[in-house]
C-alpha cells in the first residue's frame, strides 16, 4: 500500500549492490592494468632472455671458428709453406701440404658443424682440411666476398653473413664463413687467406624452432643489414613482407615497437660481439590477446562477485527486514480486531524489544477494550436502577395514600396540586429517554418531587432551591439530584426531631459546575460516611443504594475526577457536592451513539 | 517486497547471461575460428625441391595465420588417379578450404567442382584446371614468365638466329602459357626463325634425345628454350656432349642442382625461377581470407625471376636458387 516508498530491504540491497559494483569495478580495473603491465614486461623479459641465449649459442660457434683461425695463423708449417717462394723439391712442398692438411683435418674430426677449413695462399696454394674437396673451376675465389673482406681487414677475422659457398665442385652448401688474412710472423708479409665455413644448417635448425608466442619469430642480420637468418626471407625479398631493418641497425640493445596498427610488432634487439644483431619479434596483438584473456577472466570474476554480493545482500536484508515484516503481519491481525496475539521472541535485541513492546501494547488495548465493555454494561445497569429507584413503590404508595387522605378530608385543592405534581414528576423523568438533560429540567424535576414531599411532611420539611440562571442551560445526566434529596429526607430529616430544611444550591468554576444538596438532618458518623464510598454491590440493598448508583453513574459518565463528595457532621447535617463538567450541548453523534 | 525480488532475480539472470555470452563468444573467437585447410600437391616426394619449398611456405603461413594445415600429395606427379582419390578423401574430412595443385588440367575438373558443391573453398596453386570453380588461383603468370625467357634469349641475339623450344607435356596449361609468352617476344621478329616446339613427352631423357637430334639436324641453331627443369637439363646435356657450349645458348626454367651446375659451367645462360615459397604462403593466406569471407583476387601472380651466372650468388637470389640450407 506504500508502493511509492522504498522498503528497507530495497534500500539495503540497492546500497550494497552499488557498493559491490563500485568495488568490483575498481578492483577489476586496477588488476587489469597491473596484469597488463606484468604481461608486457614478462613477454619482454622472456624475449630478451631468449635472444641472449641464442646469442650465446652463436657466440660459442663463432668463438670455436676464431680459435681455429688463431691456431692456423700461428702455425709454423702454414707460415713456412705459404712464405716460401720456392721449395727444394716437389716432395718437400707435398710434405708441407700434407702436414697442413693433416692439421686442418684433425680440427674437423668430429666437427660436423664445420663444413670445411681451407687455406688459400697468395701464391696460388690451396690446402683443405677435407681432402675430397675439389675447387670449382668456374668460380673465381678472389671475387668472393669473404676473400676480399679478409684481405681488406689485414689479419682480422671476418664473419660473413649466411651464404651459398660455391667454391667447391658440385657443392653448394649454405655456410657462415670466417675468413682471415694470414700474415707472416714478422708481420711484413701477407701470405694468404684462411677460410673456415660453418654449416649454416646448424644455426638454421636452432632458429627454426624458436617461436615467440603463436606468430612471433627470431631473425638475425649482419652489420650491413643483410639477412643472416629470417624464417620468411623469401617474402622479404619479394616485398611481401617488410622488416624494420634500418631501425634495428640503429638500436644497439633494447626493445622497440613498430607502429603498424593491429600488426604492430615488438622488436627485441641484442647486439652480438661479432657484428650480428639478433632480433626477437613478437606480435603486440598476441600480447593484447593475452590481455584480453586476462580482461575476460577479470570481467567474469567481477560479475560473479557482483552476483554473489547481490545474493548475500539480499539474504542479509531479508534477515533484517523479515522480522519487521512478521511484526507488520501481527499488526494487521490486530487491525482486524484479533487481540489474542502474542509475538514470539526473536534472536536480535532490537526486534526482541519491539516484540515485547508490541505484546504489551496489545495486552493493554485488550484490557481497555474489556474495561469499556464492562463500563457500558455498568452504565445500563445503573440507569435501570435509577429508573427503578424513581418509581419507588413505597414513594408511590405513600403519595397515593396521602392523596386518598386529602380527598377524604375534602382537601380537593391539595389533591389537585399533589396529583399534578406527581404527574409532572413522572412526565419529566420518562419524557424523552435522553441521558443528558438541561439542569433546568433536572431542577423542575426535583421541584415537583420536593413539592409532593412537602405536602406529605407539612411543617417537618422545608426547602429552598437557589440555582443561578447562568447554569440553567448546562447539561447533566438525569435523575442525579432527586436520589440525593430522597436520601436527605429519609435518612436525615425523618430521623431528626423538629423541622428539617433542604437547600439545593450551585457553584461554578471555569470548567466545572458543583451542585450542592444540603440538609440539617441527623448527619452521619465516620463509619457511615465511609460505607458510602464502597461500590453498590458490597452493601445490602435499600439504604444508600440510590446514592451509590448516582456516584457510579457520574464516574462512569464523566470520569474519576467527577462525582459526589460528602460533608457530614452527626446531629448537625449533611452536605453533598455534585461535581460535573460544563457541557453545554450534547454532540449529535455522541447522542446518537449512546441512544443506539 | 515482491518487486525487489523480481528486480534482483532479473539482474542476476541478466548478469549470468552476460557471462555466458561473453565466455561463449570468446571461446568461439579463439577456438572455433581455427581454420582447417587441406593442401593437396602434385607430389610430396622430398627430392623435388619445388614442392618442398612450397610446403615450407605453406607451414610458414599456417604458423603466422594460425591455420591448421594438412599437406597431402601423391608419390609421383603423374599419378592423377591417386590425386583424385586424395581430393575425395579430403572432401570427406570437410575442411574449410582445399588448396590444390592439379596434376591434370582436365581430369581434376569434376572433383574440383565437387569440392565447391560441398561448400568447401577451393584455392588452386601452381597448376590450374579447365574450370572456373576455384575461389582463387595462386600461380606464376606463365605467359609473363615465358616472355621473360624470350626477352633473355632476344638480348643475346645479334642478327640472325634459329630458336627451338622444348616442352614437357603438350597439354599442361603452364607449358602452353610459357610457350605463348616466348612466342610473343620472338615471333615476327626479322632475323629470328622459330624452329618449332619439340615435345619432350614427360622425361629428361626424351628431351635430351630430341635436343641431340635437333642440334645434329640444324648445325646453326642459336638457342634453345627449355620450358621446365627436365627439358632444360636434357638440352643442356646435349649441348655439353656435342661440345656446343658457348655456341648454342640455353635458357631454362626452374632450378635444380643440375641446372645450377649448367649455369655455373656456363652451358646455360639464364633460368626463369618461380617462387614456390610465395605460392605456398599466399595460397594459405588466400584460403584464410576466402574462408573468413574477405574478397580475394581471382588470380594471384607470384611472379618470376630471371637468374643468370652473374646474379646467381647475389644475396636475394641465393635463397631462391638454393632453397635448402641443409643440402650440400
Amino acid at each position: 500500500m506504500f508502493s511509492r516508498l522504498p522498503s528497507i530491504q530495497t534500500n539495503m540491497v540497492l546500497a550494497s549492490v552499488a557498493l559491490i559494483i563500485m568495488t568490483s569495478i575498481m578492483m577489476s580495473v586496477t588488476s587489469f592494468y597491473l596484469t597488463k603491465d606484468s604481461v608486457n614486461s614478462t613477454a619482454q623479459t622472456y624475449t630478451t632472455e631468449l635472444v641472449k641465449q641464442v646469442n650465446n649459442n652463436i657466440k660459442s660457434y663463432i668463438n670455436g671458428m676464431k680459435y681455429m683461425s688463431d691456431l692456423v695463423a700461428g702455425n709454423y708449417a702454414v707460415q713456412a709453406y705459404l712464405s716460401s717462394a720456392s721449395f727444394n723439391s716437389l716432395k718437400e712442398e707435398k710434405d708441407y701440404k700434407e702436414a697442413i692438411s693433416e692439421m686442418l683435418g684433425a680440427m674437423l674430426v668430429s666437427r660436423t658443424d664445420i663444413s670445411s677449413a681451407n687455406i688459400f695462399g697468395y701464391g696460388g696454394q690451396f690446402v683443405s682440411g677435407r681432402k675430397e674437396l675439389e675447387l670449382n673451376p668456374n668460380v673465381d675465389i678472389t671475387s668472393m666476398n669473404w676473400y676480399r673482406n679478409a684481405k681488406s681487414m689485414g689479419g682480422q677475422s671476418v664473419i660473413s653473413s649466411s651464404h651459398v659457398q660455391p667454391i667447391f665442385k658440385d657443392r653448394y652448401p649454405w655456410v657462415v664463413s670466417l675468413s682471415r688474412e694470414l700474415v707472416s710472423k714478422e708481420g711484413n708479409k701477407k701470405l694468404g687467406v684462411f677460410l673456415v665455413d660453418l654449416n649454416f644448417s646448424v644455426m638454421n635448425d636452432m632458429f627454426k624452432d624458436i617461436r615467440l608466442g603463436q606468430r612471433g619469430y627470431l631473425f638475425i642480420i649482419d652489420s650491413d643489414g643483410k639477412i643472416v637468418y629470417h624464417p620468411q626471407q623469401q617474402l622479404i625479398y619479394s616485398n611481401l613482407k617488410t622488416e624494420m631493418i634500418d631501425k634495428v641497425l640503429e638500436v644497439r640493445n633494447g626493445t622497440f615497437i613498430s607502429s603498424q596498427g593491429s600488426e604492430s610488432r615488438m622488436y627485441t634487439v641484442q647486439d652480438s660481439e661479432f657484428g650480428w644483431k639478433i632480433v626477437g619479434v613478437s606480435y603486440v596483438s598476441e600480447l593484447a590477446e593475452n590481455q584480453n584473456n586476462v580482461l575476460l577472466s577479470i570481467i567474469v570474476l567481477g560479475i560473479i562477485c557482483i552476483i554473489i554480493g547481490i545474493m548475500i545482500s539480499l539474504f542479509l536484508s531479508q534477515r533484517v527486514s523479515q522480522p519487521i515484516k512478521r511484526l507488520q503481519g501481527y499488526m494487521k491481525e490486530v487491525e482486524k480486531g484479533n487481540f489474542d496475539i502474542h509475538v514470539p521472541g526473536h534472536k536480535t535485541v532490537e526486534i526482541q524489544r519491539l516484540a515485547r513492546a508490541f505484546n504489551m501494547m496489545v495486552g493493554k488495548i485488550k484490557e481497555l477494550m474489556q474495561q469499556t465493555v464492562l463500563d457500558q454494561e455498568q452504565k445500563r445497569k445503573s440507569e435501570i436502577i435509577a429508573l427503578q429507584a424513581q418509581i419507588n413503590p413505597h414513594f408511590l404508595y405513600n403519595t397515593l395514600d396521602s392523596i386518598v387522605w386529602m380527598a377524604e378530608s375534602n382537601k380537593s385543592r391539595e389533591v389537585v396540586l399533589m396529583t399534578s405534581a406527581l404527574a409532572k414528576l413522572f412526565r419529566s423523568s420518562i419524557s424523552k429517554g435522553e441521558e443528558l438533560v438541561a439542569i433546568k429540567t433536572e431542577i423542575e424535576h426535583i421541584t415537583n418531587y420536593l413539592m409532593i414531599q412537602k405536602m406529605r411532611y407539612k411543617n417537618k420539611l422545608d426547602y429552598h432551591i437557589e440555582i443561578s440562571e447562568a447554569i440553567q442551560e448546562y447539561r447533566i445526566i438525569k435523575i442525579i439530584i432527586q436520589p440525593l434529596i430522597e436520601n436527605a429526607i429519609y435518612h436525615g430529616i425523618k430521623m431528626k426531631q423538629g423541622p428539617g430544611f433542604i437547600r439545593v444550591a450551585c457553584e461554578e468554576t471555569d470548567t466545572d459546575i458543583i451542585l450542592i444538596v444540603e440538609d440539617n438532618g441527623n448527619g452521619m458518623d465516620e463509619e457511615k460516611l465511609k460505607s458510602l464510598h464502597l461500590p453498590a454491590s458490597v452493601t445490602e440493598g435499600g439504604r444508600g443504594v440510590g446514592v451509590r448508583n448516582v456516584q457510579e453513574r457520574l464516574k462512569l459518565y464523566y470520569g474519576a475526577q467527577y462525582g459526589l463528595t460528602y460533608h457530614s457532621v452527626l446531629g448537625v447535617g449533611t452536605t453533598v457536592y455534585i461535581r460535573i463538567p460544563k457541557i453545554r450541548q450534547v454532540l449529535e453523534d455522541e447522542r446518537h451513539g449512546r441512544n443506539s | 517486497m515482491a518487486g525487489i525480488h523480481k528486480w534482483v532475480t532479473t539482474a542476476v539472470a541478466l548478469l549470468l547471461i552476460a557471462v555466458a555470452v561473453f565466455v561463449y563468444g570468446h571461446n568461439g573467437l579463439s577456438s572455433k575460428q581455427k581454420i582447417e585447410v587441406t593442401v593437396i600437391l602434385k607430389t610430396i616426394d622430398t627430392s623435388v625441391e619445388f614442392w618442398q619449398v612450397l610446403i615450407d611456405g605453406v607451414h610458414e603461413a599456417a604458423q603466422e595465420f594460425n591455420v591448421n594445415v594438412q599437406v597431402w600429395g601423391t608419390k609421383s606427379e603423374t599419378d592423377v588417379d591417386e590425386q583424385i582419390a586424395l581430393v575425395e578423401k579430403a572432401i570427406q574430412n570437410r575442411p574449410d578450404a582445399i588448396v590444390l595443385a592439379a596434376t591434370d588440367y582436365e581430369r581434376l575438373v569434376p572433383v574440383a567442382e565437387k569440392i565447391k558443391k560441398s561448400g568447401i573453398k577451393l584455392i588452386i596453386v601452381d597448376s590450374g584446371i579447365n574450370s572456373d570453380s576455384a575461389d582463387s588461383i595462386v600461380t606464376t603468370d606463365n605467359v609473363s614468365a615465358g616472355r621473360e625467357a624470350g626477352e633473355a634469349m632476344k638480348s643475346l641475339i645479334k642478327d640472325q638466329a634459329k630458336i627451338a623450344i622444348i616442352s614437357y607435356v603438350k597439354s599442361a596449361a603452364s607449358h602452353i602459357d610459357r610457350e605463348k609468352g616466348v612466342h610473343e617476344v620472338l615471333e615476327d621478329h626479322p632475323g629470328i626463325e622459330m624452329l618449332g616446339t619439340y615435345n619432350g613427352e614427360g622425361s629428361e631423357q626424351n628431351s635430351y634425345l630430341l635436343a641431340m637430334e635437333m642440334l645434329q639436324e640444324h648445325n646453326d641453331v642459336f638457342g634453345i628454350i627449355g620450358l621446365n627443369e627436365p627439358t632444360t637439363v636434357g638440352a643442356g646435356r646435349a649441348i655439353q656432349e656435342l661440345g656446343l657450349k658457348g655456341k648454342v645458348q640455353l635458357i631454362g626454367f626452374d632450378s635444380s642442382f643440375n641446372e645450377i651446375k649448367l649455369l655455373d659451367e656456363g652451358v646455360m645462360n639464364a633460368t626463369v625461377l618461380q617462387r614456390p615459397f610465395q605460392m605456398g604462403y599466399l595460397s594459405i593466406k588466400t584460403a584464410m581470407e576466402v574462408v573468413k569471407g574477405k574478397k580475394a583476387a581471382k588470380l594471384i601472380d607470384t611472379g618470376s625471376l630471371l637468374i643468370t651466372k652473374q646474379n646467381m650468388y647475389e644475396e636475394e637470389n641465393q635463397k631462391l636458387l638454393f632453397p635448402f640450407v641443409g643440402n650440400e
